[in-house]
């Protein structure tokens, strides 16, 4: 186990203003030009953590100059964190609020903003308090002429697609805008904007502190710094561990995670959020970093490592997770919005026994169908995981076909689960039973 | 402060013309009305200077406003994988029985909703129960009878 | 302005030179290629990419792009469904998808023969189904009001109409509701889609989800013709297409002049068609019987009876005209009575204001307007639609508009300057008046002279808005007789002695006149059931020794060698050009305003667009009547702690009513708005407290 791993449990104190000491990367970055912030956060190599991990500097220098676009630069703050698997901004802002509020007042320099929305979402009222209340605490003159806005979500995964996030906080329906123009360009209110993972903002203030030039020095390449991972499933100690990216997933599932519990054994390993490619358990010795992971076509995502035992039947987990996907399906483009219900509909007559061989085939096919062709990546996340359920567990797909049934004879972890979107529909007006 | 007032509060953070404010006035008004019926629709639309097809369609698309009456308290159970893997679902099924209604629906004293709910964000702390929107984290069946008797004498 | 720069794009093997940032689908299109499309619509607003019909291949680009958001870059090579192994299965996927829920109820929907989502079925779908769970079924159809029905099984998502609703007629009134595979279209509760434009969605709907009630089985697209005229009900004179089946119109729909209506059309224009068939229409001449009843009259009769009326009013015979007949009609009319009787009195329709023609512009060109000053008090949409359509598009271009008292009692739009005037770019006149500008022309060239006979013995009313008009009825009760020529008994009853059927604009050929002052043409979509008012006149005029053809094209080349600048008939075509700009001549002064209201607030009693003999007539367009409100200026309702949607006391001397405050953008301070049916006996001066 690396030393540097750290665990952030919530129920932990937060830190107070008073506590975290002022906010002296701001004032460093304030004495700096907005453009040398930028460079430094280039200098850096920090990536997004929000799952899309693109160079977080780079994004800030799209931002066109105001005589270029002479409308007001907007930040939006993501913390809209709902990927299954991934909790850790939830604990980031509980623990850390003032580090993020500093992070985004040193990022609203940078781009010359003097607005800040934080679209947190809806469910995270704990959070949200002690963001509120954290913000009451830092004096007025600290904000130098910045507004912070707080919008809060109602539910909805969507909402934290970047452009679907921006169509919600504009008032509209949460679903994705086609692209270009890209936010940089025309985002909040058709101005200038950047949206960056709260994750992400958080870890601003660090390394304008200890300068890129430190910060660069950790972790591996492409993967520089640390990473806040979240571990979840049949682990032991499930929860959020800083870790220096370098160690495998299996020193994280064993190390931080504690190992599986009750002595059952690894089956598969969810990398980095629902939408990333299964591990299998002879997969985990893989780095947990961008390069190692990507020669499994996977991805670090949003960093929410799911541990699933030998009571898993990946079948079930094919229709829990496809049921996810259709449920927060925003609607808008066709793929996704009929492709998700009818793979959910074949898993489901898989898992129930009904299935023919032509059926797992007619799977596969919708899969390549939603596939590349969705307007955003939800839809294609649920085709791209279902696929690899099948390539990394066909023979267990077959089993059902062959047996007419689940092997796992109601026995499975994920047996008879409820999901919201076989429980009710989001509003009264219904379709009518066929 | 009436709902009215608060309403244009929340505009006044927004840039004018902008319908940013509908999801916080949405917020707003179900905390007043406890469920946003069609008549709560019409008096947010009006604050906002909005029609109530346009304010009825924000709130539809997200599973936090409640179109339908629900209980006095509502319990959400996190069944996605994370918290399923580890017992959501007898969880779940706990809270129908001590609750005495079906997920998705209201029991007959109209005191609890319990619903079942996409991944609340808790993952490595399941299973996680929202409780009028408040969290609690490895949350196991055994707990349930008495988180149920707790919200009864809360009132 | 420098030209735009031309960039190279090859599509299918095919290279075209297109200005850059061309949208992909027109770009295909000019190098002769199809990229088919559902969502894609760009009067709706920037590309939507929802329905994913659209993709293409991009070399360069990994995956699948959506052709209907991609813009033409130099050098950029795409390949479609035709050349593409990738894009075709794209297509077949999206198409499959889409039909995943489409029933398959062609051959009792009403698109069917007509529908995109067939035709491309056809051309690039699956052949078979492979979906084999149920499919998803509701309650259908639905009425979202009493002139549409929805048909959520058949809709594809593909939020066309919720974008017009949104984005185009901005009346918030249709929208998607719920999410994912759970979204339908729908309106607040079951409360009816009320707009000046809704039937526009029946239109750019591309499967049969939204269909027009009036319309349901009533014709196969193989039966019917279509003929392209132009609305006779507003100003406007939007372009139509009136759709008809063994001698009915069945329908009406809009045909996109770009400059005029850019294919849009109010629900007066697209629906109000079936006054043509009210039970109180006259088909033969009628003679007063009594006090409230007439008796038929043969042809021959009615001409001698008529003409014997005139004789007796002499120059004593005033006409008061409607502003809804043809140039033509008018013009005929005119000249009968002015050069066969020295009867020169005519009560015209409105003031029509001299010099508009030095500032006139296309309709379209209000987008590019940095600043627009309205100068009505009225709202526009009730007076002609289609502008407000044009004003709410300039304003999302970033247009800034104002809304300020009329100068005088003309009502107009003046773009980049805030007062009517010299300084104005560009001024539309707002009529109140279909045709109120070509019966003026029509009636000054019919003859010389301006006397007119205060208390005629003879009044001659021409068509159903002048019967129907309070000063008009009050002229006719002084007068000995009272001859009539219009469509509906109702109109002239009690106060025509005589009365001639007359045709509506969709019965007759003709000329008319819009707010632009561009000249168009109306086509005959459907016989009259009667013969044209034109030939009748002719034959009066033959008895007064008056040289007048029954024929329009004849009529309208002596109309057009004085008024319109010796333009032949055949020349007006189907989508008519805009006369060039006249010469400028200095405005007079501007009239003095009308007393200061003082403390009060200037009541303005409109007529609302959904009102009128041709609206009385058509049931389904009953619920489009105005809401009992009172809109206001955001801060008089202010000053006044009024709110948005509350019910408050409107008060001039003595009289008050209770009405529902409505806070209203498009409204000048110091105003107050309140539709004429709703406003009681209010003075124009008023209070309104909450």
């Amino acid at each position: 186990m690396p030393a540097e791993i750290d665990e952030i449990v919530l129920g932990d104190a937060t830190t107070s203003y008073s506590e975290y000491g002022g906010y002296q990367a701001l004032a460093k970055a304030r004495a700096m030009s907005p453009a040398e912030v930028t460079d430094e956060l280039i200098a850096s190599e920090l990536r997004g953590r929000g799952g899309a991990f693109f160079p977080t500097g780079r994004k800030w220098s799209f931002v066109p100059s105001k005589e270029q676009i002479p409308k007001p630069h907007y930040l939006v703050v993501n913390a809209d964190e709902s990927e299954p698997g991934s909790f850790k901004d939830n604990e980031i802002l509980s623990r850390v609020p003032h580090r993020f509020i500093e992070g985004c007042l040193i990022t609203a320099h940078a781009m010359d903003c003097s607005h800040v929305f934080v679209y947190i979402r809806g469910e995270y009222s704990g959070p949200y308090e002690i963001l509120v209340n954290a913000l009451e605490e830092v004096p007025k003159d600290v904000f130098g002429g910045v507004t912070i806005v707080v919008h809060r979500g109602a539910g909805a995964y969507i909402c934290g697609e970047e452009t679907a996030l921006i169509e919600s906080l504009e008032g509209n329906r949460g679903q994705p805008r086609s692209k270009p123009p890209f936010p940089a360009i025309s985002g909040l209110y058709a101005s200038p904007t950047v949206v960056n993972n709260v994750e992400t903002i958080t870890t601003v203030a660090p390394i304008i502190a200890m300068g890129a030039a430190e910060y660069v020095k950790l972790g591996v390449p492409n993967t520089r710094g640390t990473r806040v991972v979240s571990i979840s499933g049949n682990v032991v100690n499930g929860g959020n561990y800083e870790i220096v990216p370098g160690t495998t997933l299996r020193e994280l599932i064993y190390g931080p995670g504690g190992g599986i519990p009750d002595g059952r054994d690894l089956k598969a390993v969810v990398p980095g959020g629902s939408s990333t490619v299964i591990l299998t358990k002879d997969e985990i010795d893989v780095g947990y970093d961008f390069d190692s992971l990507a020669q499994y076509r996977t991805a670090m995502g949003s960093a929410g490592i799911v541990v699933l035992d030998d009571r898993c039947c990946i079948v079930q987990l094919g229709v829990r997770f496809s049921e996810f996907y259709e449920h927060e399906s925003c609607g808008k483009c066709t793929p996704c919005r009929e492709g998700t219900r009818w793979l959910t509909a074949i898993l489901r007559k898989l898992e129930d026994g009904r299935a023919t061989q032509a059926d797992l085939d007619l799977l596969l096919d919708v899969c390549d169908r939603i596939n590349g062709k969705c307007l955003c990546p939800l839809g294609d996340s649920d085709a791209i995981i279902v696929a690899s359920y099948v390539a990394k567990f066909r023979e267990e797909f077959q089993a059902h076909i062959d047996q007419g049934g689940c092997p796992f004879g109601g026995h499975s972890s994920l047996d008879g689960v409820l999901a919201p979107v076989a429980m009710h529909s989001h509003s009264p007006v219904a379709e009518v039973p066929a | 402060m009436s709902l009215y007032e608060r309403i244009q509060e929340e505009r006044a953070k927004y840039p004018p013309e902008s319908r940013s404010a509908v999801m916080p006035a949405l917020r707003l008004a179900q905390e007043e009305h406890g469920w946003l019926s069609p008549e709560v629709i019409r008096e947010v639309a009006d604050a906002l200077e909005e029609t109530p097809a346009y304010v009825h369609s924000i709130a539809s698309f997200y599973d936090q406003y409640h179109l339908a009456p629900v209980g006095e308290h509502v319990i959400e159970v996190c069944t996605n994988v994370s918290c399923a893997v580890v017992g959501a679902q007898q969880v779940l099924e706990g809270f129908e029985r001590e609750c005495g209604c079906h997920a998705g629906e209201t029991s007959a004293d109209g005191k609890f909703t319990v619903r079942a709910i996409e991944c609340l964000g808790g993952c490595g702390w399941g299973t996680i129960v929202a409780i009028d929107e408040h969290y609690r984290t490895h949350v196991k069946p055994g707990d349930v009878p008495s988180i149920v008797e707790e919200l009864k004498h809360a009132g | 302005m420098s030209a735009p720069e031309l960039v190279k794009v090859t599509i299918d093997e095919r290279t075209v030179e297109v200005p850059k940032g061309t949208g992909m689908v027109e770009t295909a299109a000019a190098a002769g290629v199809e990229i088919p499309v559902f969502c894609y619509e760009p009067r709706l607003g920037p590309p939507v990419g929802a329905c994913r019909m659209c993709l293409v291949e991009v070399e360069g680009m990994p995956k699948l792009q959506a052709g209907c958001t991609l813009t033409a870059q130099d050098g950029m090579v795409v390949r479609t469904a035709r050349t593409s192994r990738q894009a075709a299965q794209g297509q077949n996927a999206t198409l499959e998808f889409i039909l995943v829920n489409h029933p398959l109820d062609c051959p009792v929907c009403d698109k069917g023969g007509e529908c995109p989502l067939q035709d491309l079925t056809f051309r690039y779908g699956p052949g078979n189904t492979r979906m084999t769970f149920p499919k998803r079924t509701f309650e259908k159809p639905i009425p979202i009001s009493p002139l549409i029905a929805l048909d959520r099984e058949r809709c594809i998502l593909c939020y066309r109409c919720t974008r017009f609703s949104e984005n185009v007629a901005e009346d918030g009134q249709l929208v998607a509701i719920n999410r994912g595979a759970q979204s339908i279209i729908a309106t607040f509760e079951d409360e009816p889609y009320k707009g000046h434009f809704s039937g526009n969605v029946t239109e750019i709907c591309p499967v049969g989800a939204l269909t027009s009630t009036q319309y349901r089985f009533e014709a196969r697209p193989w039966e019917i013709q279509n003929v392209p005229t132009v609305c006779g009900l507003c100003p406007v004179g939007c372009n139509v297409s009136a759709t008809t089946r063994e001698g009915k119109v069945k329908r009406v729909m809009s045909r996109n002049h770009p400059e005029v209506d850019e294919g849009w059309l109010c629900d007066k224009g697209r629906f109000a068609y079936s006054h043509l068939d009210a039970p109180d229409r006259i088909a033969t001449p009628l003679r007063k019987a009594g006090p409230r009843r007439f008796e038929e009259l043969s042809w021959d009769d009615a001409l001698d009876a008529v003409e014997a009326a005139l004789r007796r009013g002499g120059t004593s015979t005033v006409t008061a005209l409607s502003g809804a007949e043809s140039v033509e009609d008018a013009y005929a009319l005119g000249k009968l009575l002015r050069q066969g009787l020295g009867a020169n009195g005519a009560v015209l329709p409105e003031e029509i204001p001299d010099g508009v023609d030095g500032y006139r512009a296309p309709l379209s060109a209000l987008r590019s307007a940095k600043t627009i000053a309205v100068l009505c008090d009225e709202p526009v949409v009730e007076r002609a639609p289609i502008v407000d359509l044009w004003l709410r598009a300039a304003k999302r271009a970033g247009a800034r508009i104002t809304y300020t008292r009329p100068d005088g009692p003309v009502d107009a739009l003046v773009t980049d300057r805030p007062h009517l005037g010299a300084q104005a770019e560009n001024v539309y006149f707002l009529p109140r008046t279909p045709n109120g500008r070509g019966v003026a022309d029509a009636w000054s060239a019919a003859g010389e002279g301006e006397e007119r006979d205060e208390k005629p013995r003879v009044l001659v009313i021409s068509g159903d808005e002048a019967a129907t008009d309070e000063a008009v009825r009050a002229m006719a009760a002084e007068a000995e007789v009272v001859i009539g020529i219009g469509l509906f008994q109702s109109s002239f009853r009690g106060i025509a002695d005589l009365v001639i059927p007359g045709q509506s604009y969709l019965e007759r050929d003709g000329t008319t006149v819009n707010l632009e002052g561009r000249l168009q043409r109306q086509r005959r979509a459907v016989m009259a059931p009667c013969p044209d008012t034109l030939a009748f006149v002719a034959k009066l005029a033959e008895r007064f020794d008056v040289e007048l053809s029954p024929y329009t094209s004849v009529v309208f080349d002596e109309v057009a060698a004085r008024c319109f600048g010796g333009i032949a008939f055949a020349e007006v075509g189907e989508t008519a050009a805009l006369p060039t700009r006249a010469e400028r001549v200095a405005p007079g002064p501007a009239p003095a305003q009308g007393p200061d209201p003082g403390s009060g607030l200037r009541l303005v009693a409109y007529k609302p667009l959904f009102s009128g003999v041709a609206v009385e007539r058509t049931p389904e367009l009953q619920f489009q009547r105005p809401d009992a409100e009172v809109q206001l200026a955001p801060g008089d309702a202010k000053a006044r702690g009024i709110r948005n949607g509350q019910t408050v006391t409107v008060s001039s001397n003595g009289t008050s009513l209770e009405l529902r405050a409505r806070i209203a953008r498009d409204l000048a301070a110091g105003a107050v708005r309140i539709a004429r049916e709703h406003a009681g006996d209010l003075h124009p001066t008023v209070e309104v407290r909450p």
